[in-house]
Protein backbone atom coordinates (compact mmCIF):
# COMPACT_ATOMS: atom_id res chain seq x y z
CA UNK A 1 0.00 0.00 0.00
CA UNK A 2 1.03 3.79 -1.06
CA UNK A 3 3.51 4.58 0.39
CA UNK A 4 4.54 1.33 1.53
CA UNK A 5 5.07 -0.48 -1.51
CA UNK A 6 8.40 -1.77 -3.47
CA UNK A 7 8.51 0.44 -5.65
CA UNK A 8 6.92 3.76 -4.44
CA UNK A 9 8.41 4.01 -0.79
CA UNK A 10 12.07 4.54 -1.37
CA UNK A 11 10.53 7.52 -4.34
CA UNK A 12 7.65 8.59 -1.20
CA UNK A 13 10.60 9.30 1.07
CA UNK A 14 12.62 11.26 -1.57
CA UNK A 15 10.03 13.48 -2.58
CA UNK A 16 9.20 14.05 1.04
CA UNK A 17 13.33 15.30 1.54
CA UNK A 18 12.98 17.09 -1.38
CA UNK A 19 10.10 19.22 -0.18
CA UNK A 20 11.54 19.65 3.14
CA UNK A 21 13.96 21.37 1.41
CA UNK A 22 12.13 24.01 -0.81
CA UNK A 23 10.19 24.26 2.79
CA UNK A 24 13.48 25.37 4.98
CA UNK A 25 14.94 27.52 1.54
CA UNK A 26 11.19 29.15 1.46
CA UNK A 27 11.12 29.71 5.48
CA UNK A 28 14.37 31.52 5.36
CA UNK A 29 12.73 33.94 2.71
CA UNK A 30 9.76 34.58 4.54
CA UNK A 31 11.36 34.80 7.82
CA UNK A 32 13.67 37.53 6.47
CA UNK A 33 10.85 39.20 4.33
CA UNK A 34 9.13 39.29 8.31
CA UNK A 35 12.23 41.28 9.86
CA UNK A 36 12.55 38.29 12.22
CA UNK A 37 16.25 37.93 12.81
CA UNK A 38 17.43 34.49 13.13
CA UNK A 39 20.12 32.53 15.66
CA UNK A 40 20.94 29.04 16.07
CA UNK A 41 18.43 28.30 19.27
CA UNK A 42 15.15 30.58 17.28
CA UNK A 43 16.15 27.56 14.53
CA UNK A 44 16.68 24.76 17.01
CA UNK A 45 13.24 26.11 18.64
CA UNK A 46 11.43 26.29 15.75
CA UNK A 47 12.58 23.10 14.06
CA UNK A 48 11.62 21.14 17.16
CA UNK A 49 7.87 22.75 17.06
CA UNK A 50 7.77 21.79 13.66
CA UNK A 51 8.99 18.19 13.73
CA UNK A 52 6.22 18.74 16.63
CA UNK A 53 3.28 19.67 14.38
CA UNK A 54 4.50 16.86 11.90
CA UNK A 55 4.45 14.14 14.60
CA UNK A 56 0.63 15.39 15.88
CA UNK A 57 -0.64 15.32 12.70
CA UNK A 58 1.17 11.71 11.63
CA UNK A 59 -0.21 10.17 14.71
CA UNK A 60 -3.50 11.42 14.56
CA UNK A 61 -3.83 9.59 10.97
CA UNK A 62 -2.01 6.91 11.99
CA UNK A 63 -4.76 6.14 14.28
CA UNK A 64 -7.50 7.06 12.31
CA UNK A 65 -5.73 4.86 9.96
CA UNK A 66 -5.96 1.87 12.40
CA UNK A 67 -9.72 2.51 12.78
CA UNK A 68 -9.66 4.28 16.31
CA UNK A 69 -11.53 7.16 14.50
CA UNK A 70 -12.17 8.98 17.97
CA UNK A 71 -8.80 8.54 19.30
CA UNK A 72 -7.39 10.13 16.19
CA UNK A 73 -9.61 12.70 16.55
CA UNK A 74 -9.27 13.31 20.55
CA UNK A 75 -5.25 12.85 20.02
CA UNK A 76 -5.03 15.68 17.26
CA UNK A 77 -7.88 17.87 19.47
CA UNK A 78 -5.22 17.70 22.56
CA UNK A 79 -2.17 17.62 20.96
CA UNK A 80 -3.51 20.27 18.38
CA UNK A 81 -4.45 22.52 21.15
CA UNK A 82 -0.58 21.84 22.38
CA UNK A 83 0.88 23.03 19.48
CA UNK A 84 -1.73 26.06 18.72
CA UNK A 85 -0.68 27.70 22.26
CA UNK A 86 2.87 26.86 22.27
CA UNK A 87 2.89 28.02 18.44
CA UNK A 88 1.73 31.65 19.22
CA UNK A 89 4.67 31.43 22.63
CA UNK A 90 6.93 30.91 20.15
CA UNK A 91 5.58 33.44 17.71
CA UNK A 92 5.85 36.10 20.04
CA UNK A 93 9.31 35.00 20.94
CA UNK A 94 10.69 35.25 17.66
CA UNK A 95 9.44 38.60 16.92
CA UNK A 96 10.44 40.19 20.25
CA UNK A 97 13.91 38.42 21.07
CA UNK A 98 15.90 39.79 18.76
CA UNK A 99 19.82 38.37 19.03
CA UNK B 1 30.33 33.27 -5.22
CA UNK B 2 28.26 34.69 -8.19
CA UNK B 3 25.33 33.15 -9.20
CA UNK B 4 26.31 31.20 -12.10
CA UNK B 5 28.99 29.58 -9.59
CA UNK B 6 26.22 29.00 -7.38
CA UNK B 7 23.93 27.19 -9.63
CA UNK B 8 26.85 25.26 -11.06
CA UNK B 9 28.18 23.76 -7.48
CA UNK B 10 24.48 23.35 -6.53
CA UNK B 11 23.89 21.11 -9.19
CA UNK B 12 26.96 19.21 -8.37
CA UNK B 13 26.00 18.16 -5.27
CA UNK B 14 21.98 17.76 -5.65
CA UNK B 15 23.29 14.98 -8.54
CA UNK B 16 25.58 13.56 -6.23
CA UNK B 17 23.15 13.74 -3.61
CA UNK B 18 20.29 12.37 -5.81
CA UNK B 19 22.54 8.97 -7.13
CA UNK B 20 23.52 8.63 -3.32
CA UNK B 21 19.28 8.67 -2.32
CA UNK B 22 18.62 6.03 -5.71
CA UNK B 23 21.43 3.74 -4.60
CA UNK B 24 20.22 3.85 -0.23
CA UNK B 25 16.68 3.09 -1.97
CA UNK B 26 17.99 0.24 -3.96
CA UNK B 27 20.32 -0.83 -1.20
CA UNK B 28 16.78 -0.97 1.20
CA UNK B 29 14.34 -2.59 -1.80
CA UNK B 30 17.15 -6.03 -2.25
CA UNK B 31 17.48 -5.84 1.46
CA UNK B 32 14.31 -5.41 2.69
CA UNK B 33 12.88 -8.11 4.53
CA UNK B 34 9.27 -7.41 3.17
CA UNK B 35 10.36 -8.51 -0.43
CA UNK B 36 9.57 -11.92 1.21
CA UNK B 37 6.38 -12.85 -0.10
CA UNK B 38 4.11 -14.55 2.70
CA UNK B 39 6.87 -13.32 5.13
CA UNK B 40 6.78 -9.98 4.67
CA UNK B 41 6.53 -7.16 7.48
CA UNK B 42 3.90 -9.76 9.73
CA UNK B 43 4.87 -13.30 10.06
CA UNK B 44 8.71 -12.29 10.13
CA UNK B 45 9.81 -9.26 8.75
CA UNK B 46 13.14 -7.65 11.09
CA UNK B 47 11.51 -4.88 12.33
CA UNK B 48 8.82 -6.66 14.11
CA UNK B 49 11.10 -7.83 16.79
CA UNK B 50 11.81 -6.29 20.21
CA UNK B 51 15.14 -5.90 21.16
CA UNK B 52 14.85 -7.61 25.14
CA UNK B 53 18.88 -7.99 25.36
CA UNK B 54 18.72 -4.31 27.99
CA UNK B 55 15.73 -6.35 30.07
CA UNK B 56 17.09 -9.63 30.46
CA UNK B 57 16.34 -10.52 34.13
CA UNK B 58 17.62 -13.60 36.26
CA UNK B 59 13.89 -14.67 37.97
CA UNK B 60 11.05 -14.10 36.01
CA UNK B 61 8.57 -11.33 37.62
CA UNK B 62 5.94 -13.90 38.77
CA UNK B 63 5.91 -13.73 42.42
CA UNK B 64 6.84 -17.25 44.43
CA UNK B 65 5.58 -17.29 47.50
CA UNK B 66 4.99 -21.12 48.95
CA UNK B 67 6.17 -24.31 47.56
CA UNK B 68 5.09 -24.94 43.75
CA UNK B 69 2.40 -27.25 43.13
CA UNK B 70 1.69 -29.16 39.62
CA UNK B 71 -1.13 -28.58 38.50
CA UNK B 72 -4.11 -30.65 38.52
CA UNK B 73 -5.76 -31.17 35.20
CA UNK B 74 -9.47 -31.21 36.70
CA UNK B 75 -8.07 -27.06 36.45
CA UNK B 76 -8.01 -26.97 33.01
CA UNK B 77 -11.47 -25.47 32.39
CA UNK B 78 -12.21 -27.38 29.61
CA UNK B 79 -10.89 -31.15 31.11
CA UNK B 80 -13.02 -30.00 33.80
CA UNK B 81 -16.61 -29.32 32.04
CA UNK B 82 -16.02 -32.37 29.64
CA UNK B 83 -15.59 -34.46 32.79
CA UNK B 84 -18.87 -33.05 34.45
CA UNK B 85 -20.71 -33.32 30.75
CA UNK B 86 -19.81 -36.82 30.61
CA UNK B 87 -20.77 -37.04 34.12
CA UNK B 88 -24.22 -35.60 33.26
CA UNK B 89 -24.88 -37.28 29.45
CA UNK B 90 -24.01 -41.11 31.59
CA UNK B 91 -27.69 -40.18 33.04
CA UNK B 92 -29.33 -39.94 29.51
CA UNK B 93 -31.57 -36.83 29.15
CA UNK B 94 -32.54 -36.19 32.80
CA UNK B 95 -28.81 -36.24 34.13
CA UNK B 96 -28.25 -32.42 33.10
CA UNK B 97 -31.40 -31.84 36.41
CA UNK B 98 -30.82 -34.65 38.31
CA UNK B 99 -26.97 -33.88 38.55
CA UNK B 100 -27.99 -30.36 39.27
CA UNK B 101 -30.22 -30.78 42.17
CA UNK B 102 -27.80 -33.30 43.62
CA UNK B 103 -24.86 -31.01 43.60
CA UNK B 104 -21.62 -31.61 43.63
CA UNK B 105 -21.98 -34.04 46.66
CA UNK B 106 -23.35 -36.88 44.20
CA UNK B 107 -20.29 -36.53 41.41
CA UNK B 108 -17.57 -39.31 41.16
CA UNK B 109 -14.14 -38.28 42.37
CA UNK B 110 -12.30 -36.22 41.28
CA UNK B 111 -15.47 -34.04 40.52
CA UNK B 112 -16.88 -34.50 43.87
CA UNK B 113 -13.11 -32.98 45.88
CA UNK B 114 -12.83 -30.19 42.75
CA UNK B 115 -16.45 -28.48 43.46
CA UNK B 116 -16.96 -29.30 46.67
CA UNK B 117 -13.97 -27.21 46.70
CA UNK B 118 -15.50 -24.89 44.11
CA UNK B 119 -18.78 -24.91 44.60
CA UNK B 120 -19.16 -21.53 42.74
CA UNK B 121 -17.52 -23.23 39.84
CA UNK B 122 -20.76 -26.12 40.01
CA UNK B 123 -23.28 -23.20 40.00
CA UNK B 124 -21.87 -21.57 37.26
CA UNK B 125 -21.47 -24.77 34.97
CA UNK B 126 -25.39 -25.08 34.47
CA UNK B 127 -25.90 -21.20 34.51
CA UNK B 128 -23.52 -21.42 31.44
CA UNK B 129 -25.39 -24.04 30.12
CA UNK B 130 -28.41 -22.33 30.52
CA UNK B 131 -26.85 -19.46 28.43
CA UNK B 132 -25.68 -22.01 25.99
CA UNK B 133 -29.67 -23.12 25.55
CA UNK B 134 -30.62 -19.35 25.17
CA UNK B 135 -27.31 -18.57 22.44
CA UNK B 136 -28.25 -21.65 20.76
CA UNK B 137 -32.07 -20.40 20.32
CA UNK B 138 -30.89 -16.95 19.38
CA UNK B 139 -28.57 -18.24 16.71
CA UNK B 140 -31.69 -17.92 14.43
CA UNK B 141 -31.97 -14.48 14.65
CA UNK B 142 -27.97 -14.00 14.43
CA UNK B 143 -27.03 -16.51 11.58
CA UNK B 144 -27.58 -14.58 8.48
CA UNK B 145 -25.65 -11.19 9.75
CA UNK B 146 -22.75 -13.12 11.26
CA UNK B 147 -22.69 -15.80 8.18
CA UNK B 148 -19.37 -15.32 7.26
CA UNK B 149 -17.78 -14.95 10.27
CA UNK B 150 -19.03 -18.45 11.42
CA UNK B 151 -17.87 -19.59 7.95
CA UNK B 152 -13.98 -18.29 8.84
CA UNK B 153 -14.37 -19.72 12.54
CA UNK B 154 -15.78 -23.15 10.96
CA UNK B 155 -13.17 -23.20 8.02
CA UNK B 156 -10.04 -22.93 10.56
CA UNK B 157 -11.62 -25.09 13.15
CA UNK B 158 -11.83 -27.89 9.83
CA UNK B 159 -8.53 -29.10 10.85
CA UNK B 160 -9.05 -29.60 14.61
CA UNK B 161 -10.20 -32.49 16.76
CA UNK B 162 -11.29 -35.07 14.17
CA UNK B 163 -9.63 -38.28 14.11
CA UNK B 164 -6.90 -37.59 11.85
CA UNK B 165 -6.30 -34.41 12.99
CA UNK B 166 -2.47 -33.27 12.88
CA UNK B 167 0.01 -33.67 14.86
CA UNK B 168 -1.54 -37.27 15.92
CA UNK B 169 -2.22 -37.50 19.78
CA UNK B 170 0.22 -39.42 21.23
CA UNK B 171 -0.47 -43.00 22.39
CA UNK B 172 1.07 -45.01 25.08
CA UNK B 173 3.59 -44.05 27.39
CA UNK B 174 5.86 -40.63 26.02
CA UNK B 175 8.56 -43.02 26.64
CA UNK B 176 7.03 -44.80 23.74
CA UNK B 177 5.43 -42.00 21.70
CA UNK B 178 7.78 -39.41 22.09
CA UNK B 179 10.75 -41.64 20.70
CA UNK B 180 8.77 -42.72 17.77
CA UNK B 181 10.39 -41.91 14.53
CA UNK B 182 13.09 -40.57 15.71
CA UNK B 183 16.28 -40.84 13.82
CA UNK B 184 18.91 -43.07 15.22
CA UNK B 185 21.81 -42.50 13.26
CA UNK B 186 21.71 -38.51 13.40
CA UNK B 187 24.59 -36.54 13.80
CA UNK B 188 26.62 -34.99 17.48
CA UNK B 189 25.11 -30.94 17.64
CA UNK B 190 27.97 -28.65 17.79
CA UNK B 191 26.75 -27.15 21.27
CA UNK B 192 23.32 -26.39 22.54
CA UNK B 193 23.67 -22.71 21.32
CA UNK B 194 23.65 -24.06 17.58
CA UNK B 195 20.81 -26.55 18.54
CA UNK B 196 18.56 -23.20 20.11
CA UNK B 197 19.90 -21.33 16.84
CA UNK B 198 18.62 -24.04 14.42
CA UNK B 199 15.69 -24.55 16.16
CA UNK B 200 14.01 -21.14 16.57
CA UNK B 201 14.73 -20.58 12.40
CA UNK B 202 13.51 -23.14 11.45
CA UNK B 203 10.17 -22.52 13.77
CA UNK B 204 10.11 -19.48 12.47
CA UNK B 205 10.25 -20.79 8.54
CA UNK B 206 7.38 -23.33 9.98
CA UNK B 207 5.45 -19.63 10.62
CA UNK B 208 5.95 -18.75 14.12
CA UNK B 209 6.19 -15.14 15.04
CA UNK B 210 7.91 -15.81 18.28
CA UNK B 211 10.10 -18.41 19.37
CA UNK B 212 11.39 -19.01 23.39
CA UNK B 213 13.07 -21.44 25.02
CA UNK B 214 12.91 -22.81 28.51
CA UNK B 215 13.90 -25.69 31.17
CA UNK B 216 11.01 -26.91 32.22
CA UNK B 217 10.16 -26.86 35.71
CA UNK B 218 7.49 -29.66 37.07
CA UNK B 219 5.09 -27.30 38.51
CA UNK B 220 4.39 -26.32 34.82
CA UNK B 221 3.05 -30.23 34.19
CA UNK B 222 -0.58 -31.09 34.61
CA UNK B 223 -0.79 -34.08 37.21
CA UNK B 224 -3.82 -36.53 37.16
CA UNK B 225 -4.02 -37.71 33.43
CA UNK B 226 -1.29 -37.65 30.92
CA UNK B 227 -2.07 -37.74 26.89
CA UNK B 228 -1.47 -41.48 25.35
CA UNK B 229 -1.74 -42.73 28.99
CA UNK B 230 -5.16 -41.34 30.69
CA UNK B 231 -5.92 -40.55 34.32
CA UNK B 232 -3.45 -41.34 37.26
CA UNK B 233 -1.15 -39.33 38.76
CA UNK B 234 2.43 -39.45 37.30
CA UNK B 235 6.30 -38.26 37.24
CA UNK B 236 7.54 -35.53 34.81
CA UNK B 237 9.36 -38.04 32.45
CA UNK B 238 12.70 -37.34 32.30
CA UNK B 239 13.17 -36.33 28.52
CA UNK B 240 10.75 -33.76 28.77
CA UNK B 241 14.27 -30.82 29.55
CA UNK B 242 12.79 -28.40 27.37
CA UNK B 243 10.18 -26.02 25.54
CA UNK B 244 10.23 -24.45 22.86
CA UNK B 245 7.40 -21.57 22.91
CA UNK B 246 6.00 -20.58 20.08
CA UNK B 247 3.21 -18.04 19.72
CA UNK B 248 1.36 -16.38 17.09
CA UNK B 249 -1.23 -13.39 16.52
CA UNK B 250 -4.76 -14.13 15.96
CA UNK B 251 -5.70 -12.38 12.49
CA UNK B 252 -5.61 -8.61 13.71
CA UNK B 253 -8.98 -7.37 11.83
CA UNK B 254 -11.38 -10.21 13.22
CA UNK B 255 -9.24 -10.25 16.28
CA UNK B 256 -10.66 -6.30 16.98
CA UNK B 257 -14.09 -7.20 15.94
CA UNK B 258 -14.61 -9.77 19.29
CA UNK B 259 -16.21 -11.11 20.62
CA UNK B 260 -18.60 -11.82 17.24
CA UNK B 261 -16.08 -11.82 14.49
CA UNK B 262 -13.16 -13.08 15.72
CA UNK B 263 -12.31 -16.47 16.52
CA UNK B 264 -9.79 -18.54 18.69
CA UNK B 265 -9.29 -21.64 15.73
CA UNK B 266 -7.33 -19.39 13.34
CA UNK B 267 -4.50 -18.83 15.43
CA UNK B 268 -5.13 -22.57 16.71
CA UNK B 269 -5.14 -24.46 13.58
CA UNK B 270 -2.02 -22.50 12.94
CA UNK B 271 -0.15 -23.74 15.85
CA UNK B 272 -1.00 -27.04 15.36
CA UNK B 273 0.64 -26.92 11.73
CA UNK B 274 4.06 -25.22 13.12
CA UNK B 275 4.24 -27.56 16.38
CA UNK B 276 3.23 -30.50 14.67
CA UNK B 277 5.94 -30.19 12.24
CA UNK B 278 8.59 -28.80 14.33
CA UNK B 279 7.79 -32.32 15.96
CA UNK B 280 8.38 -33.95 12.96
CA UNK B 281 11.61 -31.98 12.19
CA UNK B 282 12.99 -32.47 15.95
CA UNK B 283 12.72 -35.94 15.73
CA UNK B 284 14.07 -36.40 12.17
CA UNK B 285 17.28 -34.85 13.56
CA UNK B 286 17.31 -37.88 16.48
CA UNK B 287 15.46 -35.90 19.75
CA UNK B 288 12.45 -36.76 21.36
CA UNK B 289 9.45 -34.91 20.82
CA UNK B 290 5.92 -33.78 21.94
CA UNK B 291 3.42 -31.01 20.99
CA UNK B 292 1.44 -29.18 23.19
CA UNK B 293 -1.45 -27.53 20.98
CA UNK B 294 -4.27 -26.13 21.83
CA UNK B 295 -7.55 -25.79 22.22
CA UNK B 296 -7.20 -28.94 24.59
CA UNK B 297 -3.78 -31.07 23.69
CA UNK B 298 -1.77 -29.97 26.64
CA UNK B 299 0.17 -31.67 29.09
CA UNK B 300 2.05 -28.11 30.21
CA UNK B 301 0.49 -24.85 31.54
CA UNK B 302 2.21 -22.47 28.32
CA UNK B 303 1.68 -19.19 30.00
CA UNK B 304 4.53 -19.36 32.52
CA UNK B 305 6.69 -21.23 30.55
CA UNK B 306 6.55 -18.16 27.83
CA UNK B 307 7.47 -16.14 30.57
CA UNK B 308 10.39 -18.15 31.86
CA UNK B 309 11.24 -18.36 27.72
CA UNK B 310 11.55 -14.17 27.48
CA UNK B 311 8.60 -14.29 25.63
CA UNK B 312 6.33 -12.00 28.12
CA UNK B 313 4.96 -11.29 31.06
CA UNK B 314 1.42 -12.72 32.47
CA UNK B 315 -1.12 -9.54 32.27
CA UNK B 316 -4.14 -9.15 34.49
CA UNK B 317 -6.46 -11.27 32.21
CA UNK B 318 -4.19 -14.07 32.71
CA UNK B 319 -2.66 -14.14 29.18
CA UNK B 320 0.85 -13.99 28.31
CA UNK B 321 1.41 -10.47 27.14
CA UNK B 322 4.33 -9.98 24.52
CA UNK B 323 6.17 -6.62 23.25
CA UNK B 324 5.43 -7.58 19.68
CA UNK B 325 1.59 -8.72 19.71
CA UNK B 326 0.50 -7.36 23.45
CA UNK B 327 -2.53 -10.12 24.63
CA UNK B 328 -2.85 -11.24 21.00
CA UNK B 329 -0.60 -13.60 21.74
CA UNK B 330 -1.54 -17.44 21.38
CA UNK B 331 1.18 -20.28 22.55
CA UNK B 332 1.99 -23.80 21.62
CA UNK B 333 5.13 -25.89 22.92
CA UNK B 334 7.17 -28.63 21.73
CA UNK B 335 8.45 -30.73 24.88
CA UNK B 336 12.00 -32.13 23.54
CA UNK B 337 15.42 -33.94 25.24
CA UNK B 338 17.65 -31.92 22.71
CA UNK B 339 20.26 -29.86 24.02
CA UNK B 340 19.26 -26.26 23.47
CA UNK B 341 20.04 -22.95 25.05
CA UNK B 342 17.58 -21.62 27.52
CA UNK B 343 16.60 -18.04 26.75
CA UNK B 344 16.37 -15.97 29.77
CA UNK B 345 12.81 -13.79 30.99
CA UNK B 346 12.45 -10.24 30.81
CA UNK B 347 11.08 -7.96 32.92
CA UNK B 348 9.44 -4.86 30.64
CA UNK B 349 7.25 -3.19 33.48
CA UNK B 350 4.21 -5.19 32.50
CA UNK B 351 3.00 -6.70 35.55
CA UNK B 352 3.28 -2.44 36.96
CA UNK B 353 1.34 -1.42 34.09
CA UNK B 354 -1.26 -3.92 34.55
CA UNK B 355 -1.31 -2.67 38.23
CA UNK B 356 -2.86 0.41 37.13
CA UNK B 357 -4.98 0.06 33.84
CA UNK B 358 -7.49 -2.14 34.33
CA UNK B 359 -9.16 -1.90 30.58
CA UNK B 360 -9.48 -5.63 30.64
CA UNK B 361 -11.66 -5.83 33.84
CA UNK B 362 -13.48 -2.71 33.13
CA UNK B 363 -14.47 -4.83 29.66
CA UNK B 364 -15.35 -7.93 30.37
CA UNK B 365 -19.24 -8.88 30.03
CA UNK B 366 -18.80 -11.02 32.68
CA UNK B 367 -17.20 -9.31 35.61
CA UNK B 368 -14.27 -12.52 35.53
CA UNK B 369 -11.32 -10.10 35.58
CA UNK B 370 -10.24 -8.77 39.43
CA UNK B 371 -9.86 -4.89 39.94
CA UNK B 372 -7.10 -5.79 42.42
CA UNK B 373 -4.37 -3.36 42.58
CA UNK B 374 -1.69 -5.95 42.30
CA UNK B 375 -1.42 -9.94 41.66
CA UNK B 376 -3.59 -10.98 44.72
CA UNK B 377 -4.03 -14.46 44.51
CA UNK B 378 -1.73 -17.70 45.60
CA UNK B 379 -2.13 -19.86 43.29
CA UNK B 380 0.17 -23.32 43.77
CA UNK B 381 2.54 -21.14 45.49
CA UNK B 382 2.53 -18.35 43.05
CA UNK B 383 0.84 -15.46 43.71
CA UNK B 384 -0.66 -14.21 40.56
CA UNK B 385 -3.23 -12.52 38.13
CA UNK B 386 -6.41 -15.08 37.96
CA UNK B 387 -9.18 -14.82 36.36
CA UNK B 388 -12.24 -16.52 36.97
CA UNK B 389 -12.84 -19.43 34.49
CA UNK B 390 -15.99 -20.23 34.92
CA UNK B 391 -17.36 -16.72 35.00
CA UNK B 392 -15.56 -16.69 31.47
CA UNK B 393 -17.06 -19.47 30.09
CA UNK B 394 -20.59 -17.95 30.69
CA UNK B 395 -19.53 -15.27 28.80
CA UNK B 396 -18.90 -17.52 25.70
CA UNK B 397 -22.11 -19.38 26.17
CA UNK B 398 -24.04 -15.56 25.90
CA UNK B 399 -22.63 -13.67 22.80
CA UNK B 400 -24.19 -13.77 19.46
CA UNK B 401 -22.33 -16.94 18.11
CA UNK B 402 -23.54 -20.18 16.75
CA UNK B 403 -21.96 -21.57 19.74
CA UNK B 404 -19.66 -20.66 22.63
CA UNK B 405 -16.69 -20.12 20.96
CA UNK B 406 -14.63 -17.26 23.02
CA UNK B 407 -15.08 -13.63 23.93
CA UNK B 408 -11.32 -12.65 23.69
CA UNK B 409 -12.87 -8.94 24.45
CA UNK B 410 -9.58 -8.62 27.20
CA UNK B 411 -6.89 -8.93 24.66
CA UNK B 412 -8.53 -6.82 22.43
CA UNK B 413 -9.55 -4.05 24.49
CA UNK B 414 -5.49 -4.69 26.19
CA UNK B 415 -3.21 -1.41 25.06
CA UNK B 416 -0.59 -3.49 24.60
CA UNK B 417 -2.53 -5.64 21.62
CA UNK B 418 -1.59 -2.47 18.90
CA UNK B 419 -0.16 -2.64 15.78
CA UNK B 420 3.46 -2.56 14.61
CA UNK B 421 3.46 0.82 13.91
CA UNK B 422 6.20 3.73 14.91
CA UNK B 423 3.30 5.54 17.34
CA UNK B 424 2.81 1.82 19.26
CA UNK B 425 6.68 1.59 19.05
CA UNK B 426 7.63 4.60 20.41
CA UNK B 427 5.45 3.48 23.30
CA UNK B 428 6.58 0.00 23.35
CA UNK B 429 9.75 1.01 23.39
CA UNK B 430 9.67 3.96 26.29
CA UNK B 431 7.50 2.47 28.76
CA UNK B 432 9.91 0.15 29.81
CA UNK B 433 12.82 1.99 29.47
CA UNK B 434 11.47 4.67 32.35
CA UNK B 435 11.93 3.89 35.41
CA UNK B 436 9.53 6.66 37.07
CA UNK B 437 6.69 5.28 35.45
CA UNK B 438 5.36 8.57 34.43
CA UNK B 439 5.35 7.32 30.68
CA UNK B 440 3.00 4.09 31.39
CA UNK B 441 0.80 6.77 33.09
CA UNK B 442 0.88 8.99 30.52
CA UNK B 443 0.21 6.22 27.96
CA UNK B 444 -2.57 5.06 30.02
CA UNK B 445 -4.13 8.30 30.38
CA UNK B 446 -4.02 8.91 26.86
CA UNK B 447 -5.81 5.30 26.21
CA UNK B 448 -8.29 6.12 28.69
CA UNK B 449 -9.50 9.01 27.36
CA UNK B 450 -8.86 8.87 23.47
CA UNK B 451 -9.90 5.47 22.77
CA UNK B 452 -13.52 4.45 23.30
CA UNK B 453 -14.63 0.96 24.18
CA UNK B 454 -18.35 0.01 24.39
CA UNK B 455 -18.15 -1.10 28.01
CA UNK B 456 -19.26 -4.94 29.51
CA UNK B 457 -22.41 -6.22 28.79
CA UNK B 458 -22.61 -3.78 25.20
CA UNK B 459 -21.07 -6.93 23.99
CA UNK B 460 -23.91 -9.15 24.67
CA UNK B 461 -26.64 -9.76 22.96
CA UNK B 462 -30.06 -8.10 23.64
CA UNK B 463 -31.62 -6.94 26.51
CA UNK B 464 -28.55 -7.11 28.12
CA UNK B 465 -26.21 -5.27 25.51
CA UNK B 466 -26.01 -4.42 21.75
CA UNK B 467 -23.99 -6.91 20.11
CA UNK B 468 -21.38 -4.47 20.14
CA UNK B 469 -17.62 -5.45 18.96
CA UNK B 470 -14.41 -3.41 19.88
CA UNK B 471 -13.02 -2.77 16.83
CA UNK B 472 -14.74 -2.02 13.48
CA UNK B 473 -15.34 -5.51 11.61
CA UNK B 474 -13.40 -5.96 8.43
CA UNK B 475 -15.40 -6.16 5.39
CA UNK B 476 -14.40 -9.21 4.18
CA UNK B 477 -16.49 -10.31 7.64
CA UNK B 478 -19.84 -8.53 6.98
CA UNK B 479 -22.46 -10.51 5.26
CA UNK B 480 -23.55 -7.82 3.87
CA UNK B 481 -21.17 -6.26 1.96
CA UNK B 482 -21.38 -9.49 -0.27
CA UNK B 483 -24.44 -11.29 0.24
CA UNK B 484 -28.44 -9.77 0.13
CA UNK B 485 -29.77 -9.82 3.94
Amino acid sequence: MFPYSTMLQPIFWMVIGLLTGVFVIGLRYWLKDLNISMNWWKWVLLSFWIVLLAVTLCGSFTLMGENEWTAGYRFLLFFGAVITISGAGLWMILRRVNP
Amino acid sequence: MDRRNFLKYSGLASGTLALAGISSAGFVAGRNKDGNTGFGRTPYGKDQFFNRKPFLVEQPTYMKVGTPERIGYLDHLFRRNAELRYHIFSYGREGFQKVRDEGPEKLPEPLKSYYIDNPSAFEEFFRAMDRANEQKANWEKYKDRYMLAEAWSAAHASPLGAPGAFPREPRGNPEESDFSGVNEDSLKLKSPQHGSRLIKKISHLFGATLTGITKIKKEWVYQGALRGRGRGDFEVPGHWKYAIVIAIPHEWESFYANPTYGTSHDAYSMLRFISGKLETFIKKIGYSARSHIPPTSYDLILPPLGIDAGLGEQGRHGILITPELGANTRLAAVSTDMPLEPDKPVDLGIRKFCNKCKICAEECPGKAISFAGSPYKTVRGYKRWSIDQDKCYTVWNSVATSQPRGCRICLAVCPYSRKNNWIHTIAREADPRDPTGLVSSAMLSMQKNFFSYPGGKEYLPPPEGNNKTYGKPPDWLRTEEWFDI
